[in-house]
């Protein structure tokens, strides 16, 4: 199983957390895609260190500036992701998990389907299938 | 299940009445029930900007009967409206119900609708959001959440449907945000200073208010003080 965790934020390090230490498995290869406004994944990796604290094997990417989504799911095709986290930044008044621009052009977008499921800290879409 | 939250554009009857003469600042779909053929009973919470008689706002409609116009108690302003219209004009209840979606709440502000329904899920999601989409010309999703349960589908929670007449909008929007912030849970997850300053009121107003709203539905359960 493979699964792209999309870094929206250098803050993001419960989305990042519950991914590791709940959502994935062991030795499941992890890519930590970071989007152009983030510049530095370094802090959130040290802070976090996943080799170390959650054995796991990750490697980092960065999408360009353009459609971000289409890109995203391109990467995820050429890496047969089986999985994409997506961090939950804020809340709406009734509690729902709030949809930012880019998650909702991914949820909506036509060549990717799958399982959608709400953490804590972040949204699971697994079970992808790439049409 | 998912419960989505989303805003798309007004159409039908919505459209409809936010372009008559008499400024509407908000309005809500309590219910609908299906009459025979192709028509449909719609109740609406309708909030407007100035007083208005029955009679005036029945003679701006058109294809659209006005059955029941009742002021609300506590809100100026705010009718409780019955009408009856074409099922082709509720527009977004009708693509929700053809989609197998369960609306839940649909709340017209600013031309735009915001609706919480629920789909079974990320598929489902897509079906309904572009069937709206293609009718109403854009959609935008703002949240999800799980559930395991179907909850109350529109117009079936009775309970808020008698509290909302005896409370007004901001007495429900002081309860509601004081219980999403967890201010009503053991041990309280929040204080009255942040619920007060989240609302920016002072501290003792909001003790007052809450007294007030405490009051309301004391009278609502046990009749009025003697």
């Amino acid at each position: 199983m493979t699964t792209i965790i999309l870094i929206k934020s250098v803050e993001q390090e419960q989305t990042v957390r519950e991914v590791l230490g709940s959502v994935i498995e062991q030795d499941e290869p992890v890519y930590f895609l970071r989007l152009p406004s983030v510049r530095c994944l370094g802090p959130l990796i040290q802070e976090i260190n996943p080799m170390i604290q959650y054995n796991v094997d990750y490697s980092i990417g960065c999408l360009t500036e353009g459609d971000n989504v289409s890109e995203l799911v391109q990467f995820a095709v050429e890496k047969n992701a089986n999985r994409i986290c997506v961090g939950i930044s804020e809340r709406t008044l009734t509690g729902k998990a709030r949809i930012d621009d880019l998650t909702e052009s991914i949820l909506l977008h036509e060549k990717i389907s799958g399982n959608l499921i709400v953490g804590e800290h972040v949204i699971i879409l697994e079970d992808l299938a790439y049409d | 299940m998912l419960r989505i939250e989303f805003q798309t554009p007004v159409a039908g009857i919505t459209s409809k009445l936010f372009e008559l003469e008499l400024p509407i600042k908000s309005l809500e779909i309590d219910n609908a029930l299906p009459v025979a053929g192709d028509s449909v009973f719609l109740f609406l919470t309708v909030r407007f900007d100035t007083e208005v008689t029955p009679e005036q706002f029945a003679g701006q409609l058109t294809d659209i009967e006005l059955v029941e116009m009742q002021p609300t108690q506590v809100n100026s302003h705010t009718y409780y409206l019955g009408l009856i219209t074409g099922f082709c004009h509720a527009s977004i209840l009708s693509l929700l119900t053809k989609n197998h979606a369960i609306p839940h709440r649909i709340v017209g502000k600013h031309a735009y609708l915001e609706i919480i329904a629920s789909v079974r899920d990320w598929n489902h999601l897509k079906t309904v959001a572009s069937a709206i989409e293609n009718e109403h010309g854009s959609l935008e999703l703002m949240g999800t959440t799980q559930t395991d349960s179907i909850g109350f589908p529109l117009g079936s929670n009775k309970i808020k449907q008698s509290v909302s007449g005896k409370l007004s909008d901001e007495q429900l929007e002081l309860l509601e945000t004081s219980y999403r912030m967890g201010y009503f849970r053991v041990p309280q997850e929040v204080t009255a200073a942040e619920i007060a300053s989240e609302l920016d009121i002072s501290r003792s107003t909001l003790s007052e208010r809450l007294r007030r709203v405490e009051h309301n539905f004391c009278e609502l359960l046990f009749g009025p003080q003697e």
